[in-house]
């Protein structure tokens, strides 16, 4: 486990007077979660891919332009940018993409699954490919919120504002998400990963 | 009056939003009400297997934002720039 790592702020202001290897770490860092966010959003590995470039260039070009906030938090001032954009391609293309398939070979960590054997891995595979597609298919509303708050890191509140309704809809709305996911993922044997906990 | 804790709390709950005060009354009313008690460990369970659906871009698109930040033209001169 990496101890005492630099934070972003840090890596942000070494980036600032030049260090590409800051920006370096800070892509490293934060492409998976921002990837999948994007991900879940569009649904499409080739857009997500797309939109998720476009997302770090206007990222690149605030911060080289002496533009960036650094009173503020990178992770979720970069979220919010990936968020727009992908909202921005649903307004401008106006379609919605199906369920994309594909392998889910490339998807894992697979340094954490190494002890594992190959069925389980397997199973594990398909319970998590199992679990992107059933949050794809929730409600848009209730996608909405569950994206915005396990995904983008924002609060009920935030989310609350952002999407013009209560705190108490917002809340309506991700615990109906919880609750549909868990009743799709019951429908299915075994319908949970026994080993999502440290041992 | 006591307050009555509802699946919403146990949302803010398992998301964190709540206060430590709340914490505690939260706790004590999920120890006395199995079905608040089944809601928050399948929720904490989601929450979990959420985190385990992260997914990787292609390595070929974080080189293609790697170099794009190297050859920005707002760089400075190669000689002037920290390492």
């Amino acid at each position: 486990m990496e101890k005492a790592q630099v934070n972003d702020s840090e890596l942000i202001s070494l980036y600032i007077r030049g260090n590409e290897k800051a920006f370096a770490k800070l892509v490293q860092r934060h492409k998976s979660k921002l990837y999948t966010t994007i991900y879940l959003i569009v649904k499409d590995q080739y857009v997500a891919e797309d939109l998720m470039q476009d997302t770090f260039i206007k990222a690149v070009d605030t911060i080289k332009s002496g533009k960036y906030n650094e009173e503020g938090k990178f992770l979720p001032w970069i979220i919010r940018i990936a968020h727009n954009l992908a909202i921005d391609y649903f307004r401008k293309d106006k379609r919605y993409p199906s369920v994309v398939f594909e392998d889910g070979s490339s998807v894992f960590n697979t340094l954490e699954f190494a002890e594992d054997s190959v069925e389980s891995l397997q199973i594990r595979q398909e319970t998590h490919e199992h679990l992107r597609e059933l949050i794809q298919r929730l409600p848009e509303q209730q996608r909405q919120v569950l994206i915005m708050r396990h995904y983008e890191e924002m609060s009920f509140q935030e989310i609350a504002d952002a999407t013009g309704v209560s705190i108490n809809t917002a809340l309506g709305r991700m615990r109906y998400a919880l609750i549909n996911l868990r009743k799709q993922l019951s429908k299915r044997a075994p319908s949970y990963d026994k080993n999502i906990y440290p041992r | 009056m006591t307050k009555t804790f509802t699946q919403d709390d146990v949302v803010r709950y398992v998301y964190e939003e709540t206060s430590p005060e709340e914490n505690l009354l939260i706790e004590d009313a999920m120890m006395s009400e199995p079905e608040l008690m089944t809601f928050f460990l399948e929720a904490l369970e989601l929450r979990a297997l959420m985190n385990k659906i992260e997914r990787q871009p292609r390595i070929s698109t974080v080189q293609t934002i790697l170099n794009y930040s190297k050859h920005h033209p707002a760089n400075p001169p190669a000689r002037l720039r920290q390492s």
